[in-house]
């Protein structure tokens, strides 16, 4: 094969991956009643992962990631998660963190707990649960180094998933506002003929971009 | 060249054959009620320096000096949940109403080579030792506590144990911060004591 058809294959094939190398992203949201929630000038809400699980935990990446979406272009105020964590430890730690909130309204009996919640203005705090992970993988590359030149040759693939639910919590009443669910699926790629070429699908991205625009829509800053 | 590129190889390959990590990261203060007691923290130099080393057949060395950073969670902690605390080296009788002197009896550790995912597991397994101030022994109190690299976009197998690391010795601070005066000795020496 001459080198102009050899380029021609890879930019084929490349660009069939990069058409394939997409997410697909389902996004399904419950809400307990159509009122938007009413954020006060000096309330703030705080985005929380659940860690409680063995075997798969929210990344603290995505979370900032959502907190980023929710907080951007808004008066949205939200809270750094690990500087609400580290503020009232060790109370939401992973093995203390509350499940319900019937646990959360009993954890709030405690005068200290509330004290501090109250500086921190807090009245909206929403878990996120669920996790991103590889589901498939084939393929191989690889690279070798020698007097003349290095290179890598191969291809390889794999997918990944996401899936998380958001629920929001409203502190003044101590109820359950509603619930945001999201999946997202993609497949990436490597192509490698002498350098590797990488088509990453954004599965996670594309997760946080779903769960921070609908959870978005939930809130309406005042003031 | 030929030799240095050799050398230069070796080393490389020296250095990715372990894991090496002194342990930072603290714990912040507790957010509990102080009990107004004066407790005598005993950290011995062997709990000071203690250094967890795993050499299996298959898979890397780790080693991991946990010593320093337990130290100060023990201190932070004690700080935060008692009026007074005088740390010791050696047990002292009559120094405080209550002496609390902590030992690691095990720690267990899961590899990204052993559960196959970009993470450390790590267990800590500690035995505190509670006496009164008169040093009569009141409990024996085995708290275990458990830690995970929580993100996987790490750059080191180093960053990686160390968050492990510190997340469960944050999570041995929650037990003690909120389980310690749940011991059922202990408890009762409290309430016999109550001021």
């Amino acid at each position: 094969m001459t080198f102009k058809g050899l380029l021609s294959s890879v930019l084929i094939a490349s660009s069939l991956m990069l058409a394939g190398g997409c997410t697909t992203t389902t996004v399904n949201e419950h809400r307990e009643s159509d009122a938007v929630l009413s954020v006060g000038g000096s309330e703030t809400f705080v985005l929380l992962g659940r860690r409680h699980a063995g075997h798969y935990e929210a990344e603290p990446e995505f979370i900032r990631c959502i907190g980023s979406k929710m907080g951007a272009g808004n008066k949205l105020k939200v809270l750094d998660e690990q500087e609400f964590i580290d503020g009232l430890y060790p109370w939401f730690e992973p093995r203390t963190a509350p499940l319900n909130l019937k646990r959360l309204s009993h954890m709030l009996h405690d005068p200290l707990v509330t004290s501090r919640m109250k500086a921190l203005g807090v009245r909206y705090m929403i878990w996120v649960d669920g996790n991103t992970e590889t589901t498939d993988k084939s393929g191989s590359v690889s690279c070798a180094i020698g007097p003349g030149g290095g290179g890598c040759f191969g291809f390889s693939t794999w997918d990944k998933e996401s899936s998380y639910e958001a629920v929001i919590w409203d502190l003044k009443d101590f109820t359950d506002k509603g619930r945001v669910r999201v999946e997202a699926k993609g497949s990436s790629y490597m192509v490698a003929v002498g350098a590797p070429i990488p088509f990453i699908a954004r599965v996670q991205g594309e997760a946080c971009d779903g769960l921070g625009s609908q959870l978005r829509e939930f809130f309406s800053a005042e003031g | 060249m030929k030799t240095k590129v050799v050398l230069l190889a070796l080393i490389a390959l020296l250095v990715g054959c372990a894991t090496d990590v002194k342990v930072k990261g603290g714990v912040p203060a507790p957010l509990s009620e102080q009990l107004p007691f004066h407790v005598q923290l005993v950290l011995d130099d062997a709990f000071r320096s203690y250094q967890y080393i795993d050499d299996p057949e298959r898979g890397k060395k780790v080693t991991f000096a946990v010593g320093e950073a337990q130290t100060d969670m023990f201190r932070v902690i004690a700080a935060g949940m008692f009026r007074q605390v005088t740390e010791t080296a050696v047990q002292a009788p009559g120094v405080g109403d209550l002496i609390l002197y902590p030992r690691v009896e095990e720690i267990q550790l899961a590899t990204p080579f052993e559960n196959k995912l970009k993470v450390f597991e790590v267990w800590i397994r500690y035995n505190l030792r509670v006496f009164d101030g008169s040093g009569a022994p009141l409990a024996d109190w085995i708290m275990t506590s458990y830690g995970k690299t929580p993100t996987r976009f790490l750059s080191s197998d180093e960053d990686a144990l160390n968050q492990a690391a510190t997340v469960a010795l944050r999570d041995a601070g929650a037990r003690l911060t909120l389980e310690l005066t749940r011991v059922p000795e202990i408890r009762q020496w409290l309430a016999e004591n109550n001021r």
